[in-house]
């Protein structure tokens, strides 16, 4: 007999030992009882689900929680393209003309619009800034656009604007969270992981909602803006980066081949079904599924990550610079993803904070650099997804976390060298494009000078509840009960936004 | 005797209290008796007693089963637990007067019997109560907050629902006004809680207003402020409904404006009133607007959709409560010919039929022709020249047929012109896709993309 044997023999003599006739007739007694308790309190519970053999029956979600479930209505759009703007860009740069500016430029703000304002970096009393791009009306829908997106002045009619979105945050962290999760403060889910949660996503090898981003920063408000908040994290979004290892930690350690670790995964899998057998918990298969996809993402994701199979007009008419973390790039990729199947991308340019503290964030200059890097790519990805047939079944959606002021920002009172304009919620421009979206509309309009709502005001909530739409759900009846209450993407308010709808 | 048993029966309410007092009139005394035990002769009698009226109990609620026509699934526990009931008095009875000389009656610890009949006791009269009064008696008059931390869900009213063929035949209070006020106002403005003095779920109680006197001037929604304070912002004090509750749609505060200065009607019809439509459309049921047949079919067999599950396909419902499918192969490259006739099962339920990036060739149409329902078609990145595509023209609802990426030859193009319904043919990346531009004939639009962003000299320009 050797060692190991007798090791095991004396770990079975203790488990016998430990247990006498004491113990078992105490467990009995207890465990009688329990278990008598527990029926009952099963008669008391009309929401247990039970199948004809007393078993409780396994959904699918219970063994793969990204399986897909039907929406509670027919869907106009299987997923979604966010192109979130990180610093928030000028809407009186690029889609808001406002002429009367451009005589106001120069002078000084009236006291009546300062009156009850918060601004982050403004004191005192600014002057107004002109606009610094040239407008024309472009398209059949002669919708403004300036001369700082040529490019998307030629798809301007694949879209539809709203010029008076509105939300009460007006510093970057809490209007970023707000923006995607419908609260400015943490602890809320991403709206790529509602929708995962929802709806769970097509293609098994891939993350359901996958994030790119771009600018070289992450997003101020970190990685909250694609956090899972209450729903389980599996729902949260997974960061792939288009330089360097798409995912990290990906590959598979130094020595260790691709059989070993599906030997490894395998016979970890093995265990973990008997352990099923043993105790029919569901957790255990929804662990044995997340092995499995992990195996399935390894080879999956770098393929999908790779753009260099693309054919060369494609990457010229996004202007990709491989190898490199471009807006660009994620967009082409954001492109393959949802041709493959995943639910909800979300991409993240950082860059567009116009202050006027420097050449970078000057809205003559900076800014322009910044809408030359946006402007190809985010035409190309509309064309490319209409010429595939995938527009039609797409949402894009494009915006900041909230617009900039008509006033030419002022730090501590003082004029500055570059012309820049601070941060301002009352009324800022975004654009949704895709299946349900009307062609060419435009909606809401700004006073004479794009300070504030005229007509047409929508807020965040609204946003998020015709995202919600036209993904097949209604915003007021997708709850997720937590801490006592059911919770909701657009919590207690929002309107769908009818007039852009198709 | 039919009578008599459904007499005995309908005794049943009354004689379960008997019991009950008798078992817990027990208990007590045991309790109170708990160091001196001078009082067991008595206990056990009245033990007794319990067991006489428990078993009385049973066979009146058996009679009461038997002919109130209640389903055996909904009364077997509080029939069983009743039974056990009276068995436990029984079983105490006997241990404490010791008139058996069965060894295992003399170990029953007696108060693991005392706990087994309060435990009993509870549990039979909870569930008869839950039988009588249904499950959510005890729970209902809980408060909303407190309902949802325990998982209970409360009835909503019902959403006023109008038809599109006679929405005008509706009478607008009734029909409308009243069932908007009951969604959105009722829980705070009622009898039992008459918040600021004002009731709202009825006529009486709208005209009545509130502490601060009527609600309603008629024809003036502006000066009425069950009206004006709809429309106060939000964050304003006045504001109605509170900023925590529910709010009014913008279309159910349209409604109420125009009930206001319509004379605040009672009877009359929205067509009467001559109302325009616009103000109802919120209110019609959701017409079909997407681009799926308006017709019913029959469930899909759960079984033979989770065996073409375990082949690699993703199937799903077009939504909750709809028959149709969404069927794709995406996680399923090596799909091909022989594999499609696997999806024999749900033929009718089919609507969308993603084949892109598989193993398919032009045979695959003869097959496809038998889905009545497609109506979206996606066939891109496969062999497909188009040979036989002929076949699919008796699919009365293909709508979008998506070929990009495959070998569809010129010479097939003009058959799809034949296809009643087709609406958009993708054909980029196809051999056609380089000498045509995209055109619409016939109401079908053809997209041959290979959409250009030209280069310009401001994209390398930086400023």
């Amino acid at each position: 007999m050797n060692n190991i044997d007798r090791l095991i023999k004396e770990k079975i003599e203790r488990e016998l030992q430990a247990n006498t006739r004491r113990h078992f007739i105490k467990n009995c007694v207890t465990g009688m009882g329990g278990l008598a308790l527990g029926s009952f309190f099963m008669s008391c519970n009309s929401f247990s689900s039970k199948n004809g053999n007393g078993k409780i029956a396994l959904t699918e979600r219970d063994v793969n929680p990204l399986a897909s479930l039907a929406p509670p209505f027919p869907a106009k759009v299987k997923s979604v393209i966010y192109l979130h703007m990180a610093g928030a860009p000028s809407q009186l740069e690029m889609f808001d003309y406002k002429p009367m500016l451009q005589k106001l430029d120069g002078q000084l703000t009236p006291q009546s619009m300062l009156e009850g304002k918060k601004f982050a970096f403004i004191r005192g009393t600014p002057k107004l800034l002109g606009p610094q791009a040239e407008f024309k009306q472009e398209g059949e829908s002669g919708n403004w656009v300036s001369n700082f997106l040529p490019h998307f002045s030629k798809v301007v009619d694949e879209v539809s604007f709203l010029k008076a979105v509105n939300t009460d945050q007006f510093n970057h962290g809490p209007a970023q969270l707000f923006m995607q999760t419908g609260s400015p403060r943490l602890g809320r889910p991403s709206i790529g992981s509602w929708v995962t949660y929802g709806l769970g996503s097509e293609n098994q090898n891939l993350p359901g909602f996958v994030v790119l981003t771009s600018g070289g920063k992450t997003p101020d408000a970190g990685k909250s803006v694609w956090g899972s908040g209450f729903l389980p994290s599996v729902y949260q979004g997974v960061q792939c980066r288009s330089k360097g290892d798409p995912v990290l930690y990906i590959d598979d350690p130094k020595g260790i081949s691709r059989d070993l670790k599906k030997n490894t995964i395998d016979a970890i899998n093995k265990i973990n079904k008997e352990e099923f057998n043993k105790y029919s918990d569901p957790e255990i298969l929804a662990r044995i599924n997340q092995y499995e996809m992990a195996y399935r993402m390894q080879t999956a994701v770098p393929e999908i990550m790779n753009i260099n199979n693309e054919p060369e007009h494609i990457k010229e008419m996004y202007g990709v610079k491989p190898g490199k973390e471009s807006f660009a790039n994620n967009c082409l990729l954001a492109r393959k993803l949802v041709e493959d199947g995943v639910r909800f991308v979300q991409l993240y340019d950082w860059g567009w904070d116009s202050h006027g503290t420097d050449h970078g964030t000057a809205v003559d200059l900076g800014l322009r650099n910044k809408c030359t890097e946006i402007d190809r790519p985010m035409s190309a990805l509309l064309l490319d997804l209409k010429q595939r047939g995938l527009l039609d079944e797409t949402l894009v959606v494009w915006g900041g976390e909230f617009g900039r002021t008509p006033m030419q920002e002022n730090r501590e009172g003082q004029e500055m060298a570059y012309k820049g304009r601070d941060h301002h919620g009352d009324a800022f421009t975004m654009w949704m494009a895709g299946g349900g979206i009307k062609k060419g509309a435009s909606h809401g309009v700004t006073d004479e000078i794009g300070y504030s709502a005229l007509e047409g005001k929508v807020s965040v909530h609204d946003v998020h509840a015709t995202i919600l739409h036209l993904l097949g759900f209604n915003h007021e009846q997708f709850t997720f009960d937590f801490q006592g209450r059911p919770f909701r993407l657009t919590d207690v308010e929002g309107h769908v936004i009818n007039e852009i709808l198709a | 005797m039919e009578v008599i048993q459904q007499l005995i029966g309908r005794l049943h309410p009354v004689v379960v209290h008997l019991p009950i007092g008798f078992i817990i009139t027990g208990l007590l005394l045991q309790w109170y008796d708990r160091k001196e035990n001078n009082l067991t002769n008595i206990i056990a009698l009245v033990f007794l007693w319990g067991f006489i009226a428990a078993t009385i109990a049973c066979i009146s609620g058996y009679f009461l089963y038997l002919g109130e026509g209640y389903a055996f699934d909904t009364v077997a526990l509080h029939l069983w637990s009743g039974v056990f009931t009276a068995l436990f008095s029984l079983l105490m009875f006997l241990r404490l007067k010791e008139v058996s000389e069965k060894i295992f009656l003399k170990r029953l610890p007696i108060v693991m019997l005392s706990f087994s009949l309060l435990f009993l006791i509870s549990i039979t009269g909870h569930l008869g109560g839950n039988i009588t009064h249904g499950s959510d008696y005890l729970t209902e008059p809980l408060p909303q907050n407190i309902k949802t931390l325990l998982g209970i869900r409360s009835d909503t009213y019902e959403m006023p629902v109008l038809q599109e063929d006679n929405w005008e035949e509706a009478v607008l209070y009734e029909e409308v006004v009243q069932p908007i006020l009951n969604n959105k106002c009722v829980s705070c403005h009622n009898p039992k809680k008459d918040k600021g003095e004002l009731q709202l779920q009825e006529e009486k109680g709208i005209l009545k207003g509130g502490e601060n006197g009527a609600i309603i001037k008629t024809n003036d929604p502006e000066n009425s402020s069950i009206y004006a304070r709809l429309v106060l912002p939000l964050d304003h004090e006045d504001h109605m409904p509170p900023k925590d509750k529910t709010q009014l749609t913008k279309e159910e505060i349209e409604i109420i404006k125009a009930w206001i200065a319509n004379n605040n009607d009672f009877d009359k019809k929205i067509g009467e009133l001559g109302l325009q439509k616009e103000l109802f459309t919120a209110f019609f049921p959701k017409t079909h607007k997407d681009i799926y047949p308006n017709i019913t079919v029959a469930e899909a067999s759960m079984d033979s959709i989770v065996s073409l599950k375990t082949k690699g396909l993703h199937i799903e419902p077009i939504s909750v409560d709809n028959n149709f499918l969404k069927v794709s192969c995406t996680n399923n490259p090596l799909f091909g010919d022989e594999d499609v006739k696997s999806l024999a099962p749900i033929l009718k339920q089919t609507v969308y039929l993603d084949l892109g990036d598989t193993q398919i060739t032009d045979e695959v149409f003869d097959f496809i022709s038998q889905f009545p329902n497609l109506t979206v078609l996606k066939l891109d990145k496969t062999d497909i020249s188009g040979k036989h595509i002929e076949k699919l023209k008796n699919l009365e609802h293909l709508t979008v047929l998506n070929l990009t990426g495959t070998s569809f030859k010129e010479e097939h193009l003009s058959v799809l012109s034949a296809f009643k319904q087709l609406k958009t043919v993708y054909l980029y990346n196809t051999p056609l896709a380089e000498n045509n531009i995209d055109k619409t004939i016939n109401e079908t639009h053809y997209n041959f993309g290979n959409y250009k962003l030209p280069i310009r000299a401001s994209d390398s320009i930086i400023y």
